[in-house]
């Protein structure tokens, strides 16, 4: 029985490329214009429970609120950062300063006091968002050496009313 | 004079380091896409933040809206004025509580608690801070009691 031509060329079956290579390139088309490149984005959480004023001084407070001012410049950015009564002042590093105050005040990480107490943030009304994300991220925590977990300081924020812009560029 | 044998005409390319290549591609592509579905706006640009972390559990319904300015293509604010892209709309910040009031009730109509769903807030970073806080209170006012900031997660 004979099933193959004599000849040389057909020892190797062939195949068909051509049609592969089509619906390849179509796919490779398709994932390239869907692609959307998007930073990863994460969030703060923030509990912000409705409260009367009248209701929230009843409860016993054991450790009062730590208040963190953010003081505007009239154009938006930022002027000065208050911790209670300090001044921590303006420039690259306040945030970092900030954290540092944190962490002074609850002494070490993880301690269990920082379920009790709360960070108020006093903002001027038109202060940049940027700055009170800032603020939010310094009192939070920080990330461990590694870079890649978060070190809890405290948990809860809250905000004060915001201060009229007006008088506060003082 | 002649070169070539009876052998077919046709040159032959070898296709196999090409579609190794292409096939590289495609896995490329296929693994960096996400076809989740994001309601960001492209208007708003968030601040950065190196604690920012994606959650961990995420929500099944949750109201996000993209607070931000009319940009031009330069990415420049072209109105001063801070809007929610919401749905399509341009609305006011201060004028979004109809709207917090429908999604309540939206809510409310699949047996669900308002308090119980996030807010997520994607704010640009130049948004006036009082703004937000009016924006959260308006939200609360309509039952809203939980609340996220977006922020982009790039380290200094």
């Amino acid at each position: 029985m004979k099933l193959r031509s004599s000849g040389r060329e057909a020892e190797k079956i062939e195949p068909q490329m051509a049609p592969m290579i089509d619906v390849v390139f179509q796919l490779l088309i398709f994932f390239m214009l869907t692609l959307n490149i998007v930073e990863p984005e994460g969030d703060f959480n923030v509990n912000m429970p409705i409260t009367d004023s009248a209701d929230a001084s009843d409860e016993p407070q054991i450790f009062p609120d730590i208040k963190v001012r953010l003081v505007a410049n009239e154009d938006g950015s930022l002027n000065t950062i208050r911790l209670g009564q300090r001044n921590l002042g303006n420039g690259p590093n306040v945030f970092a300063g900030l954290n540092n105050e944190i962490l002074k005040i609850i002494g070490k990480p993880g301690n269990p006091i920082t379920k009790d107490m709360e960070v108020e943030i006093e903002s001027d009304y038109n202060l940049h968002y940027e700055y009170t994300l800032k603020a939010v991220s310094a009192c939070t925590g920080r990330l461990d050496s590694s870079g890649k977990h978060i070190i809890r300081y405290i948990e809860k924020i809250k905000f004060a009313p915001p201060v009229d812009g007006n008088s506060a560029g003082s | 004079m002649r070169i070539k044998s009876n052998k077919p005409a046709v040159a032959e390319i070898d296709m196999t380091p090409m579609i190794d290549i292409v096939f590289q591609l495609i896995a490329f592509f296929m693994v960096i896409t996400n076809f989740e579905q994001i309601q960001a706006d492209e208007r708003v640009k968030l601040p950065s933040d190196s604690l920012a972390k994606p959650p961990e559990v995420k929500a099944a319904d949750e109201l996000v809206l993209n607070i931000g300015f009319e940009r031009n293509d330069k990415g420049e604010i072209t109105d001063p004025e801070a809007y929610i892209f919401y749905n399509g709309e341009k609305i006011p910040v201060l004028q979004f509580g109809p709207k917090f009031e429908q999604e309540a009730r939206i809510y409310k109509q699949k047996n669900q608690d308002p308090k119980e769903v996030p807010v997520i807030l994607r704010t640009d970073a130049l948004v006036k801070t009082g703004l937000v806080q009016d924006l959260i209170k308006i939200a609360q006012e309509n039952g809203f009691t939980k609340f996220a900031f977006k922020a982009t997660q790039k380290t200094q």
